[in-house]
């Protein structure tokens, strides 16, 4: 890599800095918005199950005395009451996963099933691309992993996003996990543009974007790095050939070494 | 187990609808009197005339926030358990609410109802049996004190 001039690096610092803000203004507005849809679905989820015990009631009562119009409106109730459900647990699964990336306190390193945090990362990705990208998931069995799980959820967020914008029209990302030795072994592969030899050498600089003003800041993947081996003294690194996609590696180990 | 016996159940949370959706759910399957606050100020006087035998909050509301109103719900009616059913879940403000408040339970939204019905009943049960060996130590003082009596008036015949 080149090296930087001081005024260069003074300017990086400063993009990541306003990057970081951007991200916890996010943050913020976000728990804001999980606080208030929390207690309406709750409320919603309660009065699902009420409503279905006592349509039962009510069914057994009118048992043997009912019209055939009546039975069919009993029966399209509960099916309307079944479909209510479906639709809160899926409204409470994306609240759930946006209330682990938005997070605001720094609850410092865990045990974390990673397979279950790349789950609610490609949750809140499928909210955007399900119709035109297909995420699929090949998960090996993983040991419990020490690390931030809001930092690495920042991670995985970011290179699953980067992986569907880089791809057009149609296509899949394929998210595996397994372990390597004492390490967890993650890839994101996308069947995107994937990138020319300039993009490759370019792709960690901060303020590097291919994507309109606006879209990309050029720092996710910088930011990335920085969680990964910085903070988890784990590698990031990727394999690319134009035309036919891009994999993504992240290795973390699964103990963290003391200092 | 034995069939709950009819208690008084407050619940305080500023949003009305949780306050009916807890209310429909807890009339269907219990047979236990409900009232419910949107204001914590009205629930403390509630509180300051009525006996309660468990209390539900909220933890984020307007003026008085959960831990607050169940502080003073601590001051009034020592016996009534006290739970925090919230939607800001946030672990040291839960810990910190059990050791201060001396929580009996701590709920996150969304509840699930068959937790709630088993923690609320378990509640009235401890309360009852709280309420129950309380009198029975009275009963015992009155006891102690009549048969102290009792020795004193022997006492006095004797001698």
């Amino acid at each position: 890599m080149d090296e930087l001039t001081p005024q260069e690096e003074i300017a990086q610092l400063r993009a990541q800095v306003r990057e970081m803000y951007k991200h916890v203004a996010i943050s913020r507005l976000s728990a804001g918005i999980i606080h208030e849809i929390n207690s309406p679905i709750a409320s919603i989820f309660s009065n699902i199950e009420v409503l279905e015990k006592s349509l039962d009631v009510v069914a057994r009562q009118l048992e043997g005395t009912a019209s055939q119009k009546t039975l069919r409106i009993l029966e399209t109730m509960r099916s309307l009451i079944q479909v209510d459900r479906l639709a809160c647990e899926r409204i409470s699964g994306v609240i759930r996963s946006l209330k682990i990336h938005a997070r605001l306190e720094d609850e410092g390193f865990q045990d974390v099933n990673l397979n279950d945090l790349l789950d609610d990362s490609i949750r809140l990705v499928n909210a955007e691309y399900k119709r035109r990208v297909q995420i699929v998931r090949e998960y090996g069995e993983l040991p419990p992993v020490e690390c931030s799980p809001q930092l690495m959820s920042q991670v995985f967020l970011n290179i699953l996003v980067n992986a569907a914008q880089a791809i057009e029209g149609e296509g899949t990302i394929t998210v595996r996990t397994a372990i390597d030795g004492e390490k967890a072994h993650l890839s994101i592969a996308d069947t995107g543009h994937g990138m020319s030899e300039d993009c490759k050498k370019r792709i960690f600089s901060a303020g590097f974007t291919t994507k309109p003003v606006g879209v990309g800041t050029g720092l996710g993947l910088t930011i990335s790095r920085k969680i990964v081996e910085d903070r988890h003294s784990g590698s990031i690194d990727f394999e690319s050939e134009v035309g036919r996609g891009t994999t993504f590696h992240i290795r973390i180990p699964a103990k963290q070494n003391r200092r | 187990m034995q069939e709950n016996p009819t208690a008084e159940v407050v619940l305080v949370d500023d949003e009305e609808m949780v306050i009916t959706s807890v209310r429909a759910f807890l009339t269907l399957e219990t047979e236990h009197n409900i009232h419910g606050f949107t204001s914590p100020a009205e629930a403390i006087k509630h509180l300051e005339v009525s006996p309660a035998d468990v209390i539900v909050s909220d933890y984020l509301m307007p003026q008085i926030n959960g831990l607050q109103l169940l502080a003073k719900a601590k001051e009034l009616q020592p016996e009534a358990a006290r739970i925090l059913l919230t939607g800001h879940a946030d672990k040291s403000s839960a810990i910190q609410a059990i050791n201060e408040v001396g929580l009996y339970h701590y709920l996150e939204k969304p509840w699930d109802n068959a937790q709630l019905l088993l923690i609320v009943n378990s509640a009235i049960e401890r309360t009852m049996l709280l309420r129950k060996v309380q009198k029975m130590v009275a009963e015992l003082d009155n006891a102690h004190d009549s048969l102290k009596d009792i020795q004193t008036r022997l006492l006095k015949a004797f001698l």
